[in-house]
């Protein structure tokens, strides 16, 4: 049986970011469905509580870009919320941020992300980045979410 | 030739009798004389006391009344207990008391207390007299007066603490900018990629339209979509960039402002601030009670932005639901003034607590204007008043913002470096 490619979230508060994140994912050839969410509260509201218009499926693959400084509740919070969840915690999630700040790093590693990568200002790397980032993402097998 | 010997330790040629009397004694007034000089000199420096075995004062010399503010007569028949400052815990006496009372000498700092109340410190050496069987007969105390250096000890504590909160501070401003303003750069850079990609497209549409009847269905895409999108990116992270400096260049200005420290009465200048945001309060229906506040000492202006910065953000984060109420009230406690701003709005989760005095922190873009700097410039303007601000908060009912400040009397506290 062939895996579904997982739902790719994107999680930012610069929209700007997450439209060019999609764009060079597409340009490294992957057409995963993406979700866009603009702070960290409403993807914890789509596992959390979701609703019939936007929220978590059973049986459905996730994959996480998460970014860390955003309103409301950062992605710092977010991923460990996530991490503390039994189900959830199996999703990986991938930090994309601007900073490069190594406790930060670290933070992230100790609270369990698969990997932190740092968006690169000039944006012929961030291409490249978000490019390779896309081509090692067809490589994860991500499981699927079975119940919350 | 043997060096160091001195002429007394030459042989001599044994004198007669009444000589060697006469020359005893000489010896005897010289050596009273030499060290009458030695006590002299000591008593110029040092502050000097004798106690008996017991621990009684026997002698004290003029700076030891000095610096004690006690006569002679009362010092003397005494212990030191008389100017013990009970800084010291019980242990630290002991410990001295065995020393001495074993036959060696004591060296260390105290702190006592002078007869007026006034502290002062010592650095302290205690040299026991003992018999022939190594018993203590007296205690020599010297002592010298190093007041001054303990309060430079402190207040060069106090300053490597501030230091260090002050690049702690300076830390997280980098961060934030190389965030902040990272952001806004990387769309700048990737939209004008997507400009670039799409006058290529229109470019090369042009080029092999030549001839063609109209190349408008395959221009569509990039004008009506690419290049909008782009230019609104672009603009809008040129917008918060310039926003982002702006803020800076305030922030950093709240560091550097002349400061006019004098008494303030809050009274009128809540009254005032209210008055200047009259509009906007009967807007929000708000009911406002200020308290009999007492007085304080900072700058009149500054103070004046930190209290409108407080209410001002009752007002944008009340409670919809329910009527706004603010409360200001002021008391003195630990020798400052402490006031309170309390609101019923929708108050702030405990995780965000911290968080709300970082510079460009915005708790919820969407609810309210403003670039994430009124309690970042409201910490630091407080700060350079010697003031702190903090807060207590429950989401869902309300919160309470604590400022301190000087009390009027204490403008010592407020020298600025």
């Amino acid at each position: 049986m062939k895996r579904s490619a997982p739902t790719i979230l994107i999680v930012d508060d610069d929209e700007g970011h997450a439209i060019l994140v999609r764009e060079n994912l597409a340009a490294g050839g992957l057409n995963n469905p993406v979700e866009y969410f603009r702070d960290g509260q409403a993807v914890l509201d789509f596992f959390f509580k979701p609703n019939p218009d936007r929220g978590v499926e059973k049986g459905r693959v996730y994959l996480i870009l998460l970014d860390i400084r955003m309103p409301k509740v950062d992605g710092i919070e977010v991923l460990r919320r996530i991490k503390l969840d039994p189900e959830l915690r199996k999703l990986p999630v991938i930090m994309l941020t601007t900073t490069d700040d190594l406790r930060e790093v670290d933070r992230c590693h100790q609270l369990g992300c698969s990997v932190y990568i740092q968006k690169p200002v000039d944006y012929d790397k961030f291409a490249e980045a978000i490019r390779r980032l896309g081509m090692f993402m067809t490589l994860l097998l991500v499981p699927t979410v079975n119940s919350r | 030739m043997r060096k160091g010997l001195s002429p007394a330790t030459q042989p001599r040629p044994r004198p007669a009798k009444r000589e060697r009397k006469g020359t005893a004694e000489a010896r005897l007034q010289a050596a009273i004389r030499e060290l009458k000089d030695i006590k002299a000199a000591l008593d110029e420096h040092s502050i000097v006391a004798i106690t008996d075995a017991s621990g009684k004062i026997t002698y004290v010399n003029d700076k030891f009344c000095a610096i004690s503010k006690y006569s002679r007569e009362e010092l003397v028949g005494q212990d030191h207990r008389i100017i013990n400052s009970h800084y010291h815990p019980k242990g630290f006496f002991r410990q001295l008391w065995t020393t001495i009372g074993r036959g060696h000498v004591w060296h260390g700092e105290i702190k006592n207390r002078a007869k007026d109340g006034s502290i002062y410190w010592v650095d302290t050496t205690i040299f026991p007299r003992l018999n022939g069987k190594g018993k203590p007969l007296q205690y020599v105390a010297i002592r010298t007066d190093i007041t001054q250096r303990k309060a430079d000890e402190a207040a060069l504590h106090r300053f490597t603490g501030d230091l260090a909160e002050k690049n702690k501070e300076l830390e997280a401003i980098v961060y934030t900018i190389s965030h902040d303003l990272r952001s806004p750069l990387v769309n700048v850079q990737g939209f004008s990629r997507q400009l670039a990609r799409a006058c290529e497209q229109i470019k090369s549409t042009l080029t092999h339209s030549v001839g063609r009847a109209s190349p408008m269905v395959e221009l569509q895409a990039p004008l009506e979509v690419a290049i909008p999108q782009a230019l609104r990116f672009i603009n809008a992270s040129v917008n918060k960039m310039e926003q982002l400096l702006a803020g800076l260049l305030r922030y950093s200005r709240a560091g550097h402002v002349v400061l006019n420290i004098r008494p303030l009465d809050l009274n009128t200048l809540l009254t005032e601030i209210l008055a200047a945001m009259k509009f906007q309060l009967d807007q929000a229906k708000a009911e406002v009670q200020i308290e009999p506040l007492p007085s304080s000492l900072g700058d009149r202006a500054l103070v004046n932005q930190v209290f409108a910065n407080l209410v001002d953000n009752a007002v944008k984060y009340r409670d919809p639901t329910r009527p706004l109420h603010i409360k200001v009230s002021g008391q003195i406690e630990a020798g400052q003034v402490l006031y309170a701003v309390t609101d019923n709005g929708i108050g702030i989760a405990p995780e965000h607590q911290a968080k709300i005095f970082n510079i460009f922190h915005k708790l919820d873009p969407d609810a309210s204007s403003g670039e994430g700097l009124g309690l970042a410039i409201a910490q630091r303007l407080l700060e350079r008043q010697k003031g702190k601000i903090r807060v207590e908060s429950r989401a869902g009912s309300g919160s309470t913002f604590y400022l301190t400040l000087p009390k009027v009397g204490d403008e010592s506290i407020i020298a600025t470096p």
